[in-house]
């Protein structure tokens, strides 16, 4: 109680003149769009047939302004509508995993029903869209549809979709364009047509968000107030959760994916002083489109003749991220019980070494099966005498460094975990593998040929400036598992929207970026896997040495302190070791697998509780996890070889979804 | 003594069982491809290679030269299936500095030979005329390669004297969406072609190589007298959005009808795309003159 009256009390002071300040941004939108105009005024009086400066003045530069408002406006309304049904300050289209899904749809249409595609692709969008979201609601729906539940779950839906997504792309061997500008975001335009689609679309939904106000206010209450006013919950809830849908994947089908406005207007609606819903709903949509004004006038300012230089989707997130990660600390969120505190009680295994144990005899096997196993030219045929001690050496570093990034990956989530105390902190989750993304970037941006020691020590820092920002967030606002996730995601943004407008460059080093970005272990030789396994045992020895330290930092800083571990020392030391970790182990795999979050759940789900199981235990699971991904890579589109980390979350997001839908529901 | 052979020879044969036969000559260099343009130059050259990347991708976008079935596909050209090249066993690997970063594995497999045609600034026709010849040179084929570029030379020639006189302007664009194209400015093949068969590109800049950042169809205005070629193939909603995109509509090349779609040619290929390029641009430009 205590806690939310300060961030109230915050919440007004950091209100001090918003109207002043949306004014101030606004203007300066409006002076940005004003020199596009001006410089595109037609030098000559119009009259005689073609004058093509106006031509682009009334196709280009007018549609664009208005087509920047209009989304902006539209992604702000269905960003406050989804948050407000679900009451869950982290809901937003890509939150939902809609961006994704329709993404997913989309390429699926282009691939193998172009017509379809060519006919109407606002449905496409608008399927994967629904059927995104509606799988993240029926996979949270026993959990009471708790907030982190639905943003987990979402992000589980979004990264599965991308990952097929980007595995059709490539196992087509194609390289849909097209499809990537349209993951960037480009608010390019050349006629009024998307910009008549949105206004309707907006239209639409203020009104129906103006005659959907009584029993909206009523579905921001919890289910029993609701339920004792007689209103149709569901019904109406649905109704308006497919109206924001409808409206975010319109944007989506018209300019590509626009992260950010959704999730970042609403919030700012709220810290700008809007209290009541009705003032939320004319002030998310202003912010939405001030922001993407905004947004899209620095893009173009950063222009050149050649093109432009970041695309408008990463732009909102450099500019978002920012300003999501500093407002935080003043933001009220819903309080919810806590994940941990309601899930599954983690029955504790009798014998934890024996299943150790086996479980080190399965990754062997495992190993075994995928150095014999594979497929060549005429099938699938287990290697054996002369062509296996030939195949080896190409198998084994594969399998080694895949075994060893998924133990490091394991070994980090599980610090993270038991340092913030935090279910679903991770390496992934908080933006700590982007992050030594954006490290490498800029060991890169450097110089293009700097060498593997340089590359891995720029994203060593990288991934430590990320975690301990997290960190620093988390303790400074005493953090509940809400916000932690939602730094983390800001995180993950800003630094991803870094390596997009690094790629966007096309210099050597994009090459050098998109073969990170995929997480191929293609590319690991026997050196490679040997460094990794070499620096395995020094990184993890000192974690089970401190195994008594991660047993006791989840009970909180007093009892730490009480029972003698120092508190502040000891975080400091882990953390260091964990980043560490992460950078050793995204070098190899790419920042998108999700070992690190998967891997620790899997082994307290075994069983594993005191800190020196758990840990060896999800270090063996992760290995487990990984060394079957890779395989699965090399065999899945045969002789078309897909990224590792791929199919570590294609294997282990499932499963998670799964844990989180067979939860006990919320109390009450 | 009884000769035992080595792992290498046990595994050409083992290949060499499994492969359907290939109609090779007797003592030619078994050749594998990891770059697209060095495939297309061992063809030309009458090199059947053994295996290739992204042969399903390279029929379908590039078209010519026809890859023979016989050849092994190893999957994508970032990254190629090094343990299928295993068990095929060329003798020879050929890339381009693309594909530089592989050279550690390749090389454990086979000789590795390189050749640079794109560098950003540098217009390539000159160092694919090299490359042609270098490849020649390497695989005993000389006369073939000497052979090849002299006739694609004339044939550019030959091509550009059937132009009218007057040097036009032209832009060469892939599109990417209906609102989106990317350009080739003069350090592409198809640039360095247009200038040889006597045209004048009309997209100054240089080309962006990669995938990001593409250009808002408006840039076209920029030369209102340029016809505009276009490289297949085209994205799937450009059929429905491009009639209506006002924008495009409103430029004078399509007003005029001076637009062409072209077959598609390997984006970032050597002499055969050039020649197929030279064709295909040639045999569109003088139907617009015509029609």
């Amino acid at each position: 109680m205590a806690e939310r009256t300060i961030s109230d009390r915050t919440a007004t002071s950091a209100a001090l003149s918003p109207i002043a300040l949306w004014s101030f941004l606004a203007a300066l939108a409006a002076l940005l769009f004003a020199w596009r105009v001006g410089m595109q005024w037609p030098a000559a009086p119009p009259g005689d047939g073609i004058d093509l400066d106006s031509v682009i003045l009334v196709y280009s530069t007018l549609p664009r302004a208005a087509v920047a408002v209009l989304a902006g406006a539209v992604l702000g309304l269905s960003g406050l509508l989804l948050q407000h049904v679900l009451r869950n300050p982290l809901a937003e289209p890509s939150t939902l995993g809609i961006s994704a899904g329709a993404q997913l749809a989309m390429t699926i249409a282009s691939l193998y029903a172009p017509l379809l595609m060519e006919r109407s692709q606002g449905l496409v969008a608008f399927a994967g869209g629904i059927a995104a979201v509606l799988l993240v609601l029926a996979l949270t729906w026993r959990r009471g549809l708790e907030p982190v539940s639905i943003v987990l779950a979402g992000m589980m839906v979004a990264l599965t979709a991308s990952s097929v997504s980007a595995a059709l792309i490539l196992a087509n061997g194609e390289y849909l364009f097209s499809l990537f500008i349209w993951g960037g975001g480009s608010l390019v335009q050349q006629d009024w047509e998307p910009t008549i689609a949105l206004t309707i679309r907006l239209a639409a939904g203020v009104v129906a968000a103006l005659m959907l106000l009584r029993p909206l206010t009523i579905l921001g209450l919890d289910d029993a107030s609701a339920r004792g006013l007689g209103v149709a919950r569901h019904s109406s809830r649905f109704l308006i959760i497919a109206l924001a849908v409808w409206m975010a994947t319109s944007v989506a089908a018209e300019v590509g994916v626009i992260g950010f406005v959704g999730l970042a207007a609403p919030a700012l609606a709220t810290l700008s002083g809007a209290r009541t819903l009705r003032q939320k709903l004319i002030a998310a949509p202003l912010i939405g489109a001030v922001l993407l004004w905004l947004t899209d006038g620095l893009v173009q300012l950063a222009a050149g003749s050649g093109g432009e230089r970041i695309p408008t989707g990463a732009g909102t997130a450099l500019l978002g991220g920012p300003l999501l990660l500093w407002l935080l600390p003043r933001l009220r969120l819903f309080e919810w019980p806590h994940l941990g505190s309601n899930g599954t009680a983690p029955r504790k295994a009798s014998r934890p070494w024996l299943i150790i144990l086996l479980l080190l005899a399965l990754a062997l096997v495992a190993a075994i099966v995928a150095l014999v196993v594979g497929r060549g030219p005429d099938g699938w045929s287990i290697a054996g005498g002369d062509l296996l001690t030939d195949l080896a050496a190409w198998r084994a570093p594969r399998i080694g460094v895949a075994a060893a990034a998924g133990a490091m990956l394991a070994a980090a989530g599980v610090v993270i975990q038991r340092v913030t105390g935090n279910p679903l902190a991770s390496p992934e989750v908080l933006g700590v593998g982007t992050g030594a993304g954006a490290g490498l970037t800029a060991v890169l941006m450097v110089s293009a040929t700097a060498s593997l020691g340089w590359q891995l020590a720029g994203s060593a820092l990288g991934s430590l400036a990320a975690l301990i920002a997290m960190l620093a967030l988390a303790a400074q606002a005493k953090f509940g598992a809400e916000r932690l996730l939602l730094a983390g995601i800001a995180m993950s943004a800003l630094c991803s929207a870094a390596i997009t407008a690094t790629i966007a460059m096309g210099h050597a080093q994009s090459y050098i970026l998109l073969r990170w970005l995929s997480g191929s272990t293609g590319q690991a030789s026997a050196l490679d896997a040997g460094l990794a396994l070499a620096c395995l045992l020094p990184l993890t020895l000192p974690l089970f040495l401190a195994a008594r330290w991660l047993d006791i930092l989840p009970l909180g800083s007093d009892s730490a302190r009480g029972l003698g571990v120092p508190v502040a020392g000891g975080r400091l030391m882990l953390i260091i070791v964990a980043a560490l970790l992460t950078a050793l182990a995204a070098m190899v795999v790419g920042p998108l697998s999700f070992v690190g979050l998967i891997a620790p759940h899997l082994a307290r789900l075994v069983g594993f509780s005191h800190a020196r199981v758990h840990l060896a235990g999800a270090m063996l699971l992760g290995a487990l996890l990984m060394i079957v991904s890779d395989w699965l890579s090399r065999m899945a589109a045969f002789p078309y070889e897909l990224p590792a980390g791929l199919f570590a979350s294609l294997l282990g997001g499932p499963y998670l979804v799964y844990l989180l839908a067979k939860g006990v529901p919320r109390q009450g | 003594m009884i000769h035992l052979p080595n792992r290498r020879q046990v595994l050409a044969l083992a290949a060499a069982a499994l492969l359907p036969p290939v109609a090779a000559r007797a003592a030619a260099m078994r050749v594998a491809a990891i770059d697209w343009g060095m495939l297309e130059t061992l063809l030309a050259l009458g090199i059947e290679p053994v295996a290739a990347t992204e042969l399903i991708q390279f029929r379908k976008i590039a078209v010519e030269p026809a890859v023979p079935q016989s050849a092994t596909d190893l999957g994508l050209r970032g990254a190629p299936n090094y343990e299928l090249l295993r068990i095929v066993a060329p003798d020879l690997i050929v890339i381009s500095n693309f594909y530089e970063y592989q050279r550690p594995m390749l090389e454990r497999i086979a000789p590795v030979f390189a050749q640079t045609v794109y560098e950003a600034g540098v217009p390539p026709y000159a160092l694919a005329e090299a490359a042609t010849l270098a490849l020649g040179e390497k695989l005993g084929r000389q006369t073939e390669a000497k052979r090849y570029v002299d006739e694609t030379a004339v044939e550019i020639t030959q091509l550009g004297a059937t132009l009218p006189p007057s040097p036009a302007r032209v832009f060469v664009i892939s599109l990417g969406d209906s609102r989106h194209f990317r350009a080739f400015g003069r350090d592409s093949i198809f640039g360095d072609v247009l200038t040889r068969l006597g045209l004048v590109n009309a997209w100054t800049d240089e080309t962006s190589y990669s995938a990001a950042a593409p250009v808002g169809l408006e840039a076209l205005a920029r030369v209102p007298e340029a016809s505009i070629l276009i490289v297949s193939p085209l994205p799937a909603d450009v059929g429905r959005s491009l009639p209506t995109n006002a924008l495009w509509n409103a430029l004078p090349a399509v007003r005029q009808g001076r637009v062409a779609v072209l077959d598609p040619v390997n984006h970032f290929g050597c002499l055969p795309s050039a020649r197929r390029f030279a064709r295909l641009a040639t045999a569109a430009l003088a139907g617009q003159s015509h029609g």
